[in-house]
């Protein structure tokens, strides 16, 4: 049975850290509450890390977007900081899971579980997001391309704690599509996220496809060149896409559907709709907001 | 067995309560506290039944650990007719038929008082959106719309 | 209900019946108040926790619990060596704790009593069990196949209702049905056209948001009491008696409020075990709560089913011979499943009339999780296979379904597969059909402009309908018994051993009483939970049956009640009863109406103005059991089957989105001949709540294993059952009234029906939208999907999964 951590400082969370056995991180506890119940995992101490100060801080600055680790998925949809430049990011929030338990589930929370179809994952990646870990030793920024390790597996160690999640500020045009087995609340199938940066930089990333969530990084293309590679794109996120059959989906129809939404992705950037029904220049000025 | 003494407000009651450490916030309130109302479905999140409001927030409260809840103020389906008589909500559900067996209504209820409080008209989409956490067997879902429909509608 | 039948629901002789009054239970649910049986704590109670078999069949070698019973605040440990009784319902087939073998992933091998919890957990961990893991027989066509390995050698020597089921010792079939009629060679020689099909479907969850939570305290002198959640506490006390050898007497039976059940809390379950651990613990109460992943893997699901249809049609579209063969994936145990078998073959065909029938249905042990009773009691199963092969005749016909279905209807002057005349008064499934049909303009096509718009988006619509019926499964000798008792005041209390676990069932038996007895309906009380010492006996909340045998033996009472009410008013009226009648809480001479008495003045007895009191407390008792019904003879399965059918129709409009696989149901229409409804807004709960889960059935629901026979979907996260975002777009429902002659009021049951069908008429309509012809469930968007990928390269397979192994019996012959 795990012991309770609470600290407030990150000072104190670095020495209740110190020689206690194997501590886990309690954000929204939607993944760690679950597998600690059915003995998928265990520890020595949950820590909640909740009360940590630096942890509960949005701060949008002219060069980047941080997100606390604290913020929940509802709170980054209510935050105005988060722009529609941050489509797939918004898109991904509002599709994790269901309502009620995004009142909870947070989104450092998802990509820490590292589970190879969390909603989050694709559309961090696409962002070009990374995390802050920190540790008695000081902190470091992971990009989350090279944080994905395997199922349920990331590059932190034992004693890290992930103060928050940074995206660069950016413009383009991206989205978040996610297929389920029902319309209500369910794990994906497959997801693609895909982001069309203003400067011609092109990313997607799949979900529930391979180990790790996948990112394709296509490198500038000219809007006027989309349609002549329309193709290429398209048959190389397939080609990348090794998933396996599982009681959610076969493997044929997870490679099927990621084919699908990479093709709407890409025909929505290339006929205009993708990004349009939301498309408003980003007047959000920097700024910082604490959570309530 | 680690216990630790915890302090919260539950239904505007203050409560000082021994839980052991790994315990979480639904089994302080069946087991500890004794508030039976708040049911446990699935103990993992997917089914709703346990949703009380922590700190104006729908939570599953499988899903919360007790001791995350020093300080904090929760509403649950016991504090839903607090002033000695049935809320409109709960007057609704009676009306529309909004349950059957009963073990998910009062997860719905909290659900549903949690979402007029921030939207007190909402349209049929809203109340889906709101209330996917939820799960029920019985009903197929229509009734509980209608009355959570009919109160909105009473607030307007 | 649509406003066409508004007219024929506002019956004006009534004053309660099929008026809209609200539940009894309302005020308890929605504060929170409503205890449930997880909700009860005893003093001195201890708290139990299984430990489950990993392993799908395997012999067991030793258990080790010594390190449990050794660990502080553990008070009782039991294994098999403990607990050899078999109980059972029907056949008796399942040890309460497995003894040397397990036969399913889940089954349970050892048990602990602790203090708390915690303690139970850290116990089962304790114990160490060692196996030999044996071949595990997953397929229900292998398992029934000759020379297939046994998982129940002593089938022979297990407990059964002889005459009732016939187990085939030396085999996996645990019961084969057998009904015929006519001539089969005869009949398909006359046939211009012989199509044969194979479905099948796989188990599926019943998902009450309660699982089945049990409490047992077994005392000194084996005096017992239970608690759980349950739909039958007498069943749960006569099959504890019988499995323990103890008097009925020394068992008690509560049922606090109940959390849903679907059937899956008929019969007994855990109720042994716990009991077990409460006498070693020196009986101290003992709870089980099972978690969702124990109910999911341990307690009892739907059986699965493939069946074989082979249907001889005349080219004007007679149906003029079918055989069906029905091998039923009964799991491990086969206690209630063998009913299901037997009873869903007298609808194995559907509501038409076909001279010459044949219907096999065996029902055949695998090593997968158990099942048991599940709304519509394989009905839903059946009407799946029967109803696809229909459409499928017809579309081989080049007929229209509907008119196929409506020229070979069960009309009255006909008989059904077991021989029983349909009369004017039986239903009727013709006019539920075209009201269904009507609902969603069954009939009107498409235009131009919306095919273009199917075309271009990918996204086809289309329409179906399809019949359904069902009668009350049960021994011919299940009763129902009911006690209206007068209150001081003279307002009354009804008992019965019913469990309304939300179905409304209480609220309808205050009707009934509230009209019998011309009281106010909030002077009419129902006791809220069952108890086998204080109530009255019924046999089993199950098979739509309440409304109906309840419901008379209620009525029974009332007019019990009324005749002894009336009895003590005459004497203390100075008249003769035929003089007198009953107003509204009191009773008046019919001449001189200002004469009169209150009830209250008579219902505890009537006292004169010097004292002395004539009558005492009133009383009402009343019972019913099931009229007429008969065994079916066992080589033709001729008989008496039925007290009440009950017919109907779905209609459905859905879109397929052939991108993706996914179907979007956008209207679904029922009409159910009910007879008389008693409670509109009752009658669309179960009719609303039966097609969502219905739907489920459909689109999302079933249970599946790996290759070791492990179950992969013992959690809401990979089972998905509807959820608010699932509902249809409309639902629309209307009633034929043909009353039952017998039925209270001239009600039929109601409760499973609305299932029924729900997964035929929407494979139909995929087919209609897509061509896809699916042959199983669940039409999942990645099955479907892929089916359609097939169709488009020209793949398609119609052979269903497993027909490679199926051996066809000399039945077709």
């Amino acid at each position: 049975m795990p012991g309770f951590l609470q600290p407030t400082t990150l000072e104190e969370a670095f020495a209740l850290l110190d020689g206690k056995g194997e501590t886990r991180f309690l954000a929204g506890g939607t993944d760690l509450l679950v597998l600690l119940r059915l003995g998928a995992i265990s520890c020595d101490n949950v820590m909640d890390v909740k009360r940590i100060p630096e942890l509960s801080t949005l701060r949008l600055t002219d060069e980047t977007l941080e997100i606390g680790a604290a913020w929940t998925c509802n709170q980054i949809l209510a935050a105005p900081e988060v722009g529609s430049e941050y489509a797939p990011l918004r898109q991904a929030s509002a599709a994790l899971a269901n309502s009620l338990l995004r009142n909870r589930a947070t989104l450092v929370g998802n990509i820490c579980n590292a589970s190879p179809g969390g909603d989050m994952l694709p559309a961090c990646l696409v962002l070009e997001g990374s995390v802050v870990a920190a540790s008695s030793r000081g902190e470091r920024t992971i990009a989350l391309k090279d944080f994905f390790t395997g199922v349920k597996k990331n590059v932190l160690k034992p004693d890290e704690i992930v103060l928050r999640t940074v995206f660069p500020r950016t413009q383009g045009r991206g989205t978040y599509l996610k297929k389920k087995r029902i319309h209500g609340h369910d794990l994906a199938q497959v997801s693609v996220a895909g982001f069309y940066a203003d400067d011609g930089h092109l990313r997607l990333a799949l979900g529930a496809v391979a180990i790790t969530p996948l990112l394709l990084d296509f490198g500038v293309i000219p809007a006027a060149e989309l349609p002549a590679r329309r193709t290429e794109i398209i048959e190389a996120v397939a080609a990348a896409a090794k998933p396996i059959t599982d009681v959610r989906a076969s493997r044929e129809y997870r490679l099927a559907m990621g084919r699908l939404f990479t093709e709407r992705i890409i025909d929505g950037l290339i006929d205009g709709s993708l990004g349009l029904a939301e498309d408003r220049p980003c007047t959000t000025p920097a700024r910082e907001a604490v959570t309530a | 067995m680690n216990t630790r003494p915890i302090h919260l407000t539950v239904n505007n009651q203050g409560y000082e309560v021994l839980v052991p450490e790994d315990a979480t916030l639904l089994e302080l309130l069946r087991e500890e506290i004794g508030l039976t109302g708040t049911k446990e479905g699935c103990g993992a999140g997917e089914c709703g039944a346990c949703t009380v409001i922590l700190n104006g927030k729908p939570v599953n409260s499988c899903l919360v650990m007790a001791l995350e809840c020093e300080g904090a103020s929760v509403r649950t389906i016991e504090g839903e007719n607090a002033d000695g008589e049935l809320s409109d909500l709960q007057k609704a559900f009676i009306e529309h038929n909004a349950f059957q067996c009963g073990f998910c209504t009062p997860g719905m209820i909290m659900s549903a008082r949690a979402l007029l409080d921030t939207n007190p008209d909402p349209t049929h989409d809203e109340i889906k959106e709101a209330m996917e956490g939820n799960l029920c067997r019985c009903t197929g879902y229509e009734a509980i719309i209608a009355a959570i429909e009919a109160v909105g509608g009473i607030q307007k | 209900m649509t406003t066409a039948t508004t007219a024929t629901l506002a019956n004006k002789e009534h004053r309660y019946i099929g008026k809209p009054v609200k539940r009894h239970d309302g005020f308890e649910k929605v504060t929170g108040q409503a205890q449930y049986a997880g909700d009860i704590k005893l003093s001195g109670m201890l708290y139990a926790k299984m430990k489950t078999s990993p392993h799908a069949h395997a012999r067991i070698l030793s258990i080790d619990a010594s390190r449990a019973r050794a660990l502080p605040g553990v008070r009782s440990v039991i294994t098999g060596e403990h607990g050899t009784a078999k109980v059972g319902i029907y056949m008796q087939d399942k040890s309460v704790i497995a003894t040397d073998y397990v036969r399913y992933a889940g089954e349970v091998v050892a048990a602990v009593a602790a203090d708390t919890l915690r303690i139970a957990e850290q116990a089962i961990e304790l114990i160490e069990v060692e196996y030999e893991p044996l071949p595990a027989l997953l397929d229900v066509c292998e398992a029934a196949a000759e020379g297939a390995p046994l998982i129940h050698p002593d089938l022979g020597s297990y407990a059964h209702s002889e005459g009732v089921f016939f187990p085939e010792p030396g085999t996996n079939i645990a019961n084969h049905t057998r009904i015929r009629r006519g001539n089969m060679e005869a009949g398909f020689a006359e046939a211009d056209i012989i199509l044969e099909n194979t479905f099948s479907q796989k188990q599926v969850f019943h998902v009450p948001l309660e699982t089945h939570v049990t409490i047992v305290q077994w005392a000194l002198d084996d005096q017992i009491k239970i608690w759980c959640s349950g739909q039958s506490p007498f069943s749960v006390r006569d099959l504890f008696a019988i499995g323990f050898e103890i008097d009925r007497n020394k068992i008690e039976v509560n049922i606090p409020f109940v959390g849903g059940g679907f059937g899956g809390k008929a019969g007994i379950h855990l109720e042994p075990l716990v009991g077990l651990l409460s006498r070693a613990a020196g009986g101290r109460p003992v709870k089980l709560v099972p978690t969702r992943e124990e109910e999911c893997a341990t307690l009892p699901c739907r059986q699965g089913q493939f069946a074989r249809i082979k249907t001889g049609c005349k080219k004007d579209g007679t149906i003029v011979a079918e055989a069906v063969e029905i091998l039923w994936d009964a799991g491990a145990y086969a206690d209630y499943g063998v009913n299901i078998g037997r009873a869903s073959s007298t609808s194995a065909c559907g509501p038409y009339y076909i001279p010459n029938v044949c219907i096999d249905a065996k029902t055949v042990y695998t090593n997968k999780l158990f099942g048991t009773a599940y709304r519509g009691f394989g009905h839903p199963e059946c009407f799946f296979a029967i109803e696809r092969q229909r459409d499928l005749m017809a579309r081989e016909l080049g007929m229209d379904p509907t008119d196929f279905r409506l020229k070979n209807m069960l009309y009255p002057g006909l008989t059904t597969v077991t021989g029983e005349l349909v009369t004017e008064n039986t239903g009727r499934p013709d006019k539920c059909l075209k009201s269904a049909a009507r609902m969603i303009d069954l009939h009107t096509p498409y235009t131009e402009a919306e095919k273009a718009e199917m075309r271009l988006s990918g996204k086809y619509r289309a329409k179906a309908a399809c019949v359904l019926q069902k009668a009350p499964a049960m021994p011919t000798w299940s009763a129902s018994s009911a006690l209206v008792q007068m209150n001081e005041d003279g307002s009354v209390r009804i008992s019965v051993s019913g469990v309304d676990y939300g179905q409304g069932t209480y609220t309808v038996l205050q009707q009934i009483v509230a009209e019998r007895l011309n009281l106010p309906i909030e002077k009419v009380n129902i006791n809220r939970s069952v108890n086998t010492t204080l109530s009255p006996y019924d046999w089993q909340t199950v098979a739509s049956r309440m409304t109906v045998i309840c419901g008379m033996a209620v009525a029974d009472a009332a007019d019990d009640l009324k005749r002894q009410t009336l009895e003590i008013a005459a004497i203390a009226l100075r008249a003769s009863v035929h003089e007198i009648a009953l107003g509204e809480g009191y009773v008046y001479v019919m001449q001189n109406p200002h004469l009169r008495v209150g009830f209250d003045k008579l219902a505890i007895g009537y006292v004169y103005e010097n004292g002395n009191a004539i009558g005492g407390p009133l009383i009402g008792r009343g019972r019913a059991i099931a009229q007429g019904l008969s065994n079916l003879d066992p080589e033709t399965g001729q008989g008496k089957a039925a007290i009440d059918w009950t017919y109907g129709a779905h209609a459905v409009e859905l879109e397929v989105d052939t991108n993706t696989g996914d179907i979007e149901v956008l209207q679904f229409a029922n009409c159910l001949d009910v007879g008389q409804v008693m409670n509109e807004q009752l009658l669309r709960g179960q009719t609303v709540g039966g097609i969502l889960q219905g739907i489920g059935c459909a689109l999302s629901e079933a249970v599946n294993y790996n290759d070791q026979g492990k179950m992969i979907t013992n959690n809401f996260t990979d089972y998905k059952i509807p959820t608010f975002k699932d509902m249809p777009g409309e639902i629309k429902l209307d009633v034929v009234q043909t009353p039952q002659l017998d039925g209270p009021y001239g009600a039929r049951g109601a409760g499973e029906h609305p299932l029924i069908s729900v997964t035929a008429v929407i494979a139909n309509a995929l087919a209609n939208a897509t061509g896809a012809q699916f042959h199983d469930l669940p039409l999942s968007a990645t099955r479907v999907h892929a089916k359609l990928e097939e169709l488009r390269e020209g793949q398609v397979n119609e052979i269903a999964e497993g027909m490679e192994n199926f051996e066809p019996t000399a039945c077709t012959a």
